[in-house]
């Protein structure tokens, strides 16, 4: 961090974090200001470390399952798919045809209803209550297919080895292309959104910043890569499951600002709904799963998936008992907090929600303290997340978004 | 660029730097090399395309740390292999090279004890602020003990 600079007293510096239950890397950042000015950001982790990798070297390989799935509220699926398309390598065995396209429509749905979550959350943060409601009210359509399919809303507990533990039948397969046109009719409105709500885009355009040469040099992954005009993506790149043999696009975005995530968001979301439909009509018949042995063979695997948030890789290493030698787990998150911190320097204050909202984290959703210092008497001010984001909207309100913004256009 | 291609452009270029370079399955390579070759191994490898560092991985082996440094590009992932001495653990920073490799060395140090030299920001990172010095939870011989339970009141 470059400062501790008091001389001339002009910088401000503002703790912001660090407790969140639901995510892997609860994140304490420090910022420097220089007026409106975000001069330096640093990052802070740590305050939640659930050794689940330590863990998972003393639990065998099926617990594990159960326990990978816990990493993440919101993409469960992505992690458990990621480990059990690793470990079923390890054990050399097959998964059948039917269990892998129901593997694969699952994970599309998540990535559905993520999707949906992060633009409510992206409406919140930009003063867009109403696009919001409109989504999260959406998403529990999406929630109720996903409950059709595993009986559960969060965690679905559908992976296991050599395929998945339930079947779908031809009635749910009606219920589910029905609710399917719904979601479709409705994410069209909000393609439509940026034509009616010109603010919405102005908001959003030339924030967070990510040029193409700094989200490649940093190692960003996701929709904040493809939103920074690079058409990476696992399931195009390394195909897992049956992406190989389903049609999609990889979908970008050239604007680098968090109105290109947003684009990427929602053109990924008509690419979903294609997706889950081809699924469901070319569903192959047959048995789910196969039977998988208890002991794996010494060997290692690097497995990756392309997670709602961006590329997920696990690292499993056996020793032949029924327990991993080391399994080693990134989440994309992690991998775009660098790049955060890049999007932040030059910043205002009053971007601070939305570009930490743009990566998905899901820090803005909570109530979080923030410590505003002036250098210059020593007084400290405290604020809560809701209050920095009420303050960004005056803000927002009094001086009027840049000229050059309003003419920002929404690319559909 | 299938993959023998790329093991064939490697070999070309690093000759006998490589220890070992396998092909275990498609699109994943493992390249062994000494940790004296690892910056030049990865700055060939940034030549070729393979700009994007998934992750790096620790592994407690006994006498040796191994070290996996995972890079993805579109074709193929690439996995560099070093080792280093557990009496003496230390091993390159890539940050010069690779400029969002910082967290996951700065993770390294932090589970494994390892030293990362020339590391831009040596801080730690994902263990709490109270941790105690020289704990490596990821190192095979540290165990969890859960602290006696103690009820205010009884003997």
């Amino acid at each position: 961090m470059s400062s501790n600079r008091m001389d001339n007293g002009a910088e401000f510096k503002v703790p912001i974090g660090p407790q969140h239950p639901a995510l892997k890397e609860p994140i304490s950042l420090r910022m420097t200001f220089e007026g409106e000015i975000i001069k330096d950001a640093d990052l802070r982790l740590g305050y939640n470390h659930r050794g689940i990798e330590k863990l998972a070297e003393q639990k065998n390989y099926i617990q594990n399952l159960y326990l990978i799935e816990r990493i993440c509220g919101i993409c469960s699926h992505s992690h458990t798919t990621c480990y059990a398309q690793g470990v079923e390598k390890l054990m050399g065995i097959e998964p059948t045809r039917r269990g892998l396209y129901i593997r694969t429509l699952v994970a599309e749905l998540e990535r559905v209803h993520s999707h949906l979550l992060w633009l409510g959350v992206a409406g919140h943060e930009a003063g867009f209550d109403t696009f919001f409601m409109y989504t999260w009210r959406d998403r529990e359509v999406v929630m109720d297919i996903l409950e059709i399919i595993s009986g559960n809303r969060v965690h679905y507990a559908m992976n296991t080895f050599g395929g998945v533990r339930r079947d779908i039948d031809e009635q749910q397969k009606k219920k589910i292309l029905g609710s399917l046109d719904l979601l479709i009719k409705r994410t069209d409105y909000y393609k439509k959104i940026g034509t009616t709500e010109p603010t919405f885009v102005a908001r959003l355009a030339g924030v967070g910043k990510l040029p193409k040469e700094k989200a490649i040099a940093l190692c960003a992954v996701g929709p904040t890569l493809r939103a920074s005009d690079v058409p990476r993506d696992v399931r195009k790149d390394d195909p897992y499951a049956v992406y190989d043999e389903i049609p999609f696009d990889v979908c970008t975005a050239n604007t680098c600002d968090v109105l290109g995530r947003t684009v990427v968001r929602i053109k990924e979301l008509f690419e979903c709904y294609k997706m889950i439909e081809y699924l469901l009509k070319n569903l192959p018949s047959g048995e789910i799963r196969v039977k998988a042995p208890r002991k794996v063979k010494e060997g290692e695997v690097v497995s990756r998936y392309e997670a709602p948030r961006g590329e997920n890789i696990h690292y499993i290493k056996s020793n032949g008992t029924d327990k991993p030698e080391r399994l080693k787990v990134r989440a994309p998150t992690l991998a775009n907090y660098p790049a955060t911190i890049e999007m932040l320097k030059k910043g205002f204050i009053a971007d601070i929600p939305l570009i930490f909202a743009a990566i998905d984290p899901c820090i803005c959703c909570a109530e979080r303290m923030i410590q505003l210092v002036d250098t210059r008497n020593g007084q400290e001010k405290v604020m809560r997340m809701s209050d920095l984001r009420k303050w960004s909207l005056e803000y927002y309100k009094k001086n009027s978004i840049d000229s050059k913004n309003k003419e920002a256009i929404w690319p559909f | 660029m299938k993959d023998n291609e790329i093991i064939d452009k490697i070999k070309g270029s690093l000759k006998n730097k490589i220890a070992e370079i396998t092909n275990p399955a498609a699109r994943r390579i493992f390249l062994k090399v000494d940790k004296e070759n690892l910056l030049s191994a990865i700055q060939y490898l940034k030549e070729l395309g393979f700009v994007h560092l998934s992750t790096i991985s620790g592994v407690d082996k006994g006498d040796v740390f191994e070290i996996l440094y995972h890079f993805a590009n579109e074709s193929c992932v690439v996995n560099i292999r070093i080792t280093t001495p557990r009496n003496a653990p230390k091993i390159p920073s890539i940050c010069a090279i690779i400029a969002g490799a910082i967290l996951y060395e700065r993770e390294l140090q932090d589970m494994f004890g390892l030293i990362v030299e020339d590391i831009p920001d040596p801080r730690p990172l994902v263990l709490p602020d109270d941790w105690p010095v020289g704990a490596y939870p990821l190192r095979k011989d540290w165990k969890f003990e859960r602290p006696p339970e103690i009820i205010p009141g009884e003997e």
